[in-house]
């Protein structure tokens, strides 16, 4: 495969190098701090002046885990009610979610729960979700608890961090988990069911409805 | 009138338009070099798989291996059986896995290459909620391109819609449009109908929402003036589905609740889209887009036959072994007209070839560079597919079911009223239904009634059946079209619909009574290459005018030196690689065939002798035409198109390219094509040579 991906990178930029590609997607309420978040993964930068993104931004960064390139594309919703037509167009599609809030924003904290219906509304099967409580390195204006973020995440079946984009606190760790379990997905899909592979093939002829429930694993 | 663009993006102001527009022309740059890659990983794994593998149409022993046919020892201790492919293989085919298990090396790559290219993930057709609107929407609307480019993201669409809004193209320059991206206005609507933004939508609004789009379909159908292909679209059936709530969501408020508990009481039990919570993971199976065909095995196609003689072909085959259509089967479905259904069938195949002719009276603002080519596309496919054109009137009845059990699609014809005289001297009409499970358009996807003798309300009560997985079937549409059967004359198109299947559509329990529309112009065909086809190497060389008598004497074609003005355009079809099989046995007698577009008689046309039993040709012939200068050629179009040879009935298209010096002039070429054209007009005297990649069907994509 490497082999395969050197020869179309010189064929078609450099930036085809690499072996999976996967598609995130940063939601959250506004301001909780999601482009910051991703300047401070892609570009490790951070500027503490607030500019509200309009609709739709994304961000590519190639990342190497497992023996892995892969390429990111991560994307930056805007968080405002008005351009939530076109952010919610890009769930579909999207193999992961950080779902954000702003730990000393109360009203943001209690968005999630809808935040996470969207999701559910409008993402795709096997979409992974990281809740992510971010500022974190304002401790003295908290006002949701660790402990909180915690129990929500576990009652959506979500991983948790608590970040900090400006302090750089748990930044990559978000996204390299975010990736981990998307590849643990992928494997789990790929290479513990082998008729994923070949398609329609073993299960053409058979009633298959009595056997879904076991191959879900999600 | 609804365009889908303005009331997209209206809410926005300009400087935000720009910007967002900015960030889609990036994701669309993203997207072609992914769209690029997946493509070649796939040509890859294909050339892999064509090696060695064991077909079930050879007699293979038992003892040998599956991939390599290396034999294998007495005790079958050293062979084991892939758990994928159930061949059993040596121990240098098989690899490990991640988990620790092991594949056969096909089935590995397979494997890997689900993951390189993001198929495990893109080819979970079935959404949790299947009824999602921007999904939903996006498919319906999207009807005309199917089958839906899974990567695509709406946001493609977003900027397509925004860059054919007039309003905005002076501030939004873009990089020349891809053919597959010459989507129509119509199919912007999508964006727009999502357009309530408010997380919680009303049902009403959803119910609002669907007849917005239809009416913006149907207001785009009506008025031709918008000069756009949706103005000649084929109509879509309206689905005024009642939106109950019901089913396993609580919150009727809620818009994933109202979506997808549409069809919860009426859907089968087993289908997959009754239950959100059941259907968490997709059936591991059922998942096989069009694109992924590619990725279906050669191993499980024994019965086939059989079934083809009860004309219904298993879809789920990946057409590498089509069975030859048997005349049995057409004259079961058209007893006694065996002989002269022949001429009838000339049209089949090349149905959507000749449509696109139809263009050209639309008025559509592709017209101009495309107008010349279609002409003589016109004539070219006329000497097979000719058909005569009356008023389209009337309407048909009809309904559809779906067995999830024995994954069957039964389209039931019950009958058509008030069709028009297909023979308007003598108003008579021999109506029979035709119906094909678009995109396909191949034989394996037509189905026919019989046809009924001398009326314009015939009854047919005939049901058509298709063995079709509902995953792929979600990504088709139905056509039905009427046609007069002329023994002696030509047949005539009476009208057809279109109707995009999806879950909605079936499980219509009731009688469908739709108006016949006219032809539509190039449906389906919006991604020419949405379908690996195989590639086709060429050379290409122009020999100037002052060499023209020593090269001439090396073409078959007549020269004449007096002609010699102009030079001559030298066309070598050295070979082809992975053509679709079409016969029994996984392979193809195939030829190509070439014109030279604009002229529209059939002086350019050339052909190559058949190649028999094989998907990897090499021709190695050359096409020559004559008297010709550089600026003629710089206007015109070469297209070859590759063919399966069918002795007793018409030909199969295999796929096709269209070599020209660019889309602005004449034809749809894509950036190889126009490379190579250009190649060979900068270097006269020498040969371009050039690996292309077939497309699909050669209808125009704008």
């Amino acid at each position: 495969m490497a082999k395969a991906d050197y020869r179309m990178g010189q064929r078609d930029g450099s930036d085809q190098n690499f072996d999976y590609m996967f598609k995130l997607l940063i939601i959250g309420n506004s301001s909780v701090g999601k482009t910051s978040f991703l300047f401070r993964y892609a570009d490790d930068s951070f500027s503490n002046s607030f500019v509200s993104t309009v609709g739709i931004d994304f961000k590519v960064k190639t990342v190497y885990r497992h023996d892995k390139r892969i390429k990111l594309q991560i994307w930056d919703t805007a968080g405002q009610e008005r351009y939530r037509t076109i952010t919610t167009a890009y769930y579909r599609g999207a193999m992961g979610f950080i779902l954000m809030y702003d730990i000393t924003n109360e009203e943001s904290f209690n968005a999630v729960q809808d935040w996470a219906t969207q999701i559910k509304t409008y993402s795709w099967d096997n979409a992974q979700v990281i809740l992510v409580g971010n500022k974190c390195d304002m401790d003295d204006e908290r006002v949701v608890a660790p402990e909180k973020g915690k129990q929500l995440a576990d009652q959506l079946g979500f991983e948790y961090y608590e970040a900090s984009a400006k302090e750089n606190i748990n930044v990559r760790q978000v996204f390299e988990r975010l990736v981990d379990i998307i590849c643990v997905k992928m494997s789990e899909r790929v290479d513990t069911d082998p008729a994923v592979v070949t398609g329609a093939k073993n299960t053409r002829l058979t009633d298959k409805p009595p056997q879904l429930p076991q191959n879900c694993a999600c | 009138m609804l365009q889908a663009p303005e009331v997209n993006v209206a809410f926005l102001t300009e400087s935000e338009r720009e910007l967002i527009l900015e960030v889609l022309r990036r994701d669309e740059e993203l997207r072609r070099a992914e769209e690029a890659r997946v493509r070649k990983l796939k040509a890859e794994l294909l050339d892999i798989r064509r090696k060695g593998a064991k077909r079930s149409s050879g007699n293979y022993s038992e003892r040998s291996c599956g991939r390599c046919q290396a034999p294998l020892g007495r005790l079958l201790s050293n062979a084991s059986q892939c758990q994928a492919c159930n061949h059993h293989v040596c121990r240098n085919c098989r690899s490990v896995r991640p988990n620790g298990s092991w594949l056969c090396s096909v089935c590995s790559k397979e494997a890997d290459l689900k993951k390189c290219t993001g198929d495990w993930f893109y080819d979970q057709r079935v959404n949790r909620y299947l009824n999602a609107p921007g999904h939903d929407i996006v498919r319906s609307s999207l009807r005309k391109r199917s089958p839906v480019k899974k990567r695509d993201t709406v946001g493609a669409m977003l900027l397509q819609s925004t860059d054919l809004n007039p309003s905005n193209r002076p501030t939004a320059p873009l990089p020349r449009p891809r053919l597959k991206d010459q989507v129509t206005l119509e199919k912007r609507s999508e964006p727009e109908t999502l357009n309530p933004p408010e997380g919680p939508v009303k049902e009403q609004e959803q119910q609002q929402q669907r007849s917005d789009t239809e009416s913006a379909e149907k207001g785009s159908v009506s008025s031709g003036q918008t000069g756009t292909e949706s103005s000649h679209g084929t109509p879509v059936l309206p689905r005024n589905v009642a939106v109950t709530t019901e089913g396993g969501m609580t919150e009727s408020s809620s818009p994933a609740g109202s979506w997808m508990s549409i069809p919860a009481e009426e859907v089968e039990p087993n289908s997959i889209t009754s239950e959100p919570e059941t259907v968490v993971n997709t059936p591991p199976s059922v998942v096989i887009s069009e694109e992924d065909k590619l990725f279906k095995r050669s191993t499980r196609r024994a019965q086939k036959l059989v079934e083809n003689s009860s004309s219904v072909v298993d879809l789920r085959g990946d057409g590498a072994e089509v069975p030859e259509v048997s005349m049995g089967d057409r004259s079961k479905s058209v007893p006694g007209l065996n002989v002269q259904l022949q001429e009838e069938e000339e049209d089949e195949d090349i149905d959507n070839l000749v449509e696109i002719h139809r263009m050209t009276a639309g008025g559509s603002i592709y017209s101009l560079r495309s107008k010349s080519t279609l002409g003589s596309m016109m004539s070219v496919y006329s000497e097979a597919g000719d058909y005569d054109i009356v008023d389209v009137k009337g309407d048909i009845v009809f309904s559809l079911g779906y067995d999830d059990r024995t994954q069957t699609l039964s389209v039931f014809i019950k009958e058509c009223h008030d069709l028009a005289y297909g023979n308007t001297a003598k108003r008579r009409t021999n109506p029979y239904v035709k119906c094909y499970l678009l995109p396909d358009k191949s034989r394996q996807s037509k189905r026919k009634t019989a046809i009924k003798s001398n009326t314009i309300s015939p009854t047919y009560n005939e049901t058509l059946k298709y063995s079709i997985s509902r995953t792929l079937l979600l990504t088709r549409s139905l056509q039905l079209s009427v046609w007069h059967h002329d023994r002696f004359g030509r047949n005539a198109f009476l009208g057809e619909v279109e109707l995009p299947l999806d879950s909605t559509s079936l499980v219509s329990t009731h009688d469908e009574c739709v108006p016949l529309r006219g032809k539509a112009t190039s449906p389906s065909q919006s991604s020419a290459f949405a379908q690996y086809k195989g590639e086709l190497v060429i050379s290409l060389k122009y020999v100037d005018a002052s060499e023209t008598p020593v090269e001439a004497t090396k073409g078959k074609e007549k020269k004449k030196k007096s002609k010699g003005a102009g030079g001559e355009l030298h066309v070598l079809i050295k070979e082809a690689k992975n053509l679709t099989a079409m016969k029994a046995g996984g392979t193809s007698d195939s030829f190509v065939k070439g014109y030279l577009l604009p002229s529209k008689n059939k002086s350019t046309k050339r052909k190559t002798p058949v190649m028999k039993k094989t998907l990897n040709p090499h021709y190695d012939h050359t096409f020559i035409y004559q008297d010709l200068t550089l600026e003629q050629l710089s206007g015109m179009c070469l297209e070859l198109t590759v063919w399966d040879r069918e002795a007793l009935s018409s030909n199969d298209f295999l796929g096709g390219v269209r070599l020209s010096s660019g889309p602005g002039v004449l034809a749809d070429s894509t950036e190889d094509e126009v490379c190579l054209w250009k190649k060979m007009m900068q270097y006269p005297g020498s040969w371009a040579e050039g690996t292309l990649l077939l497309r699909s069907s050669m209808g125009k994509n704008k």
